[in-house]
């Protein structure tokens, strides 16, 4: 299981980047990103087995990104992009909740470590097929959304890659491989199962009220 | 009481400090000779590690911004911690690498939605940071990115946990960097914008605190960069004097 950390990454997808075109030229980002850009998910937003998503009484919406998660079983520093995904053992699919929100210059810790905003799915043995995996989204029965991993402007590996040029990913630490830019928004009421072929689907509900 | 985390027999185990911190003192009544013993980062794992960017209005001051309207909070990873006497890791290419001694306030009970006359009920004790930045791979998204700020081995944390209730006011002491013997840093946490009440209470309205996060409260004035080789001493009135050495990482 996760005994370590848990990181995600923004600004990994494609179609997202060129919408933002050169708006990322302008301040306070003065050009697109070089590294990973890069946020830790506190282990209080740990959702397991379809366990509610508690909405916060001072929310309306918030949105629901559909994503991959890799778990890592061996420390990886500084791996090629060849050999990057030897240390993954397991995956499973993920929902990164998020207070909605559009600028990225400063880390988004009240709107995305929020309790409970980290469902996760089933973990089941990692393959490579998965990283380049289409990730359906289905709210209250209606497909409302659709990407795929083989749109990531850092495919898998090399992702890992230019992670772990600066930092280990440690055995027991779990990578979330990038967010759609366009991810639907989920109010209290409403379910969401999120697919992708091969991987465990991910159930849960929006509840309102915070659970202790 | 201090506890500290120490490498012995093949083990990572907490033990506390007696007879004037020469000895440390295994849960078991074993007695293990500080002056030998092999310190760990004072970290339990899986905790929520919380650190503050441009917390003292000084050192605001000096890198050119105004002191935040809020906290500006990030995150870090387990990785990058390097215990008391160890080595922090500085990149082949960094001519910018920034000690940084911060005090560490430790969590020490569930905390949610709790105001800051009553955060303090919520401390179990501080610690010592030198939350190194590599301030020429700073970029403007989620700064400060963790490129610049979770790199392996970067945070030297320690030498001990000290309990709350032993140092008192968190706003009332001197922190200090010593490189090579040479003061480079020196401030008080009286300086904070926000002091570890206002965090707790800033943190637990939108999330639960657990027991063993830490919040990393900020950095003084004082900007000098290390470079291999350097001897650093990050030291906090009444907590502790933390040591490493800075190592090139190829």
């Amino acid at each position: 299981m996760i005994s370590g950390i848990a990181y995600g990454v923004v600004l990994n997808d494609e179609r997202q980047l060129r919408e933002l075109g050169s708006r990322l030229n302008d301040a306070p980002y003065l050009g697109a990103p070089q590294a990973p850009v890069m946020f830790i998910k506190p282990r209080t937003c740990f959702r397991f087995h379809g366990a509610a998503i508690p909405m916060p009484d001072e929310l309306e919406r918030v949105e629901a990104a559909a994503t991959l998660g890799l778990l890592f079983e061996r420390d990886v520093t500084k791996a090629q992009p060849a050999n990057a995904l030897s240390g993954v053992a397991a995956a499973c699919l993920a929902i990164e909740v998020c207070e909605p929100h559009d600028a990225f210059h400063r880390p988004a810790i009240r709107q995305r470590c929020r309790d409970g905003f980290l469902p996760l799915g089933a973990f089941t043995a990692f393959e490579p097929a998965f990283a380049t995996a289409d990730i359906h989204t289905v709210i209250d029965g209606r497909r409302r959304h659709t990407w795929s991993l083989s749109d990531l402007a850092r495919p898998v590996p090399d992702l890992v890659a230019a992670i772990t040029e600066f930092m280990t990913l440690r055995a027991g630490d779990l990578l979330m491989v990038g967010l759609p830019g366009d991810a639907p928004t989920v109010e209290a009421g409403e379910r969401i199962e999120v697919t992708a072929q091969g991987l465990p689907a991910l159930a849960t509900v929006v509840q309102r009220g915070s659970i202790q | 009481m201090k506890r500290a985390r120490i490498a012995w027999q093949g083990r990572a185990v907490w033990a506390d400090l007696v007879d004037d911190d020469q000895w440390l003192r295994l849960a078991n009544g074993e007695r293990v000779d500080a002056t030998h013993a092999h310190w760990l980062p004072p970290v339990t794992p899986g905790a929520t590690i919380f650190a503050l960017g441009l917390n003292y209005a000084d050192h605001s001051a000096e890198l050119g911004f105004a002191p935040p309207s809020s906290p500006l909070v990030f995150l870090k990873g387990h990785a990058t911690f390097v215990g008391h006497g160890g080595t922090a890791r500085c990149p082949v290419d960094a001519r910018q690498m920034h000690p940084e001694c911060e005090l560490v306030a430790v969590i020490g009970a569930p905390a949610r939605k709790v105001r800051s006359e009553h955060a303090m009920d919520y401390v179990a004790g501080y610690t010592v940071a030198c939350d190194y930045a590599i301030r020429e791979y700073l970029e403007n998204y989620y700064r400060p990115n963790l490129r610049v700020k979770n790199r392996d081995g970067c945070t030297p944390i320690g030498p001990w946990i000290v309990d709350a209730a032993e140092v008192g006011d968190p706003q009332a002491l001197a922190l200090s960097t010593h490189v090579n013997g040479a003061l480079v840093q020196a401030g008080r946490s009286h300086d904070m914008v926000f002091g570890v009440s206002a965090l707790i209470e800033y943190l637990s309205d939108f999330m639960t605190l657990m027991p063993g996060d830490m919040i990393l409260t900020g950095t003084p004035h004082g900007v000098a960069f290390v470079k291999p080789g350097d001897r650093v001493i990050c030291e906090i009135e009444g907590i502790g004097a933390l040591a490493h050495d800075v190592e090139v990482d190829r």
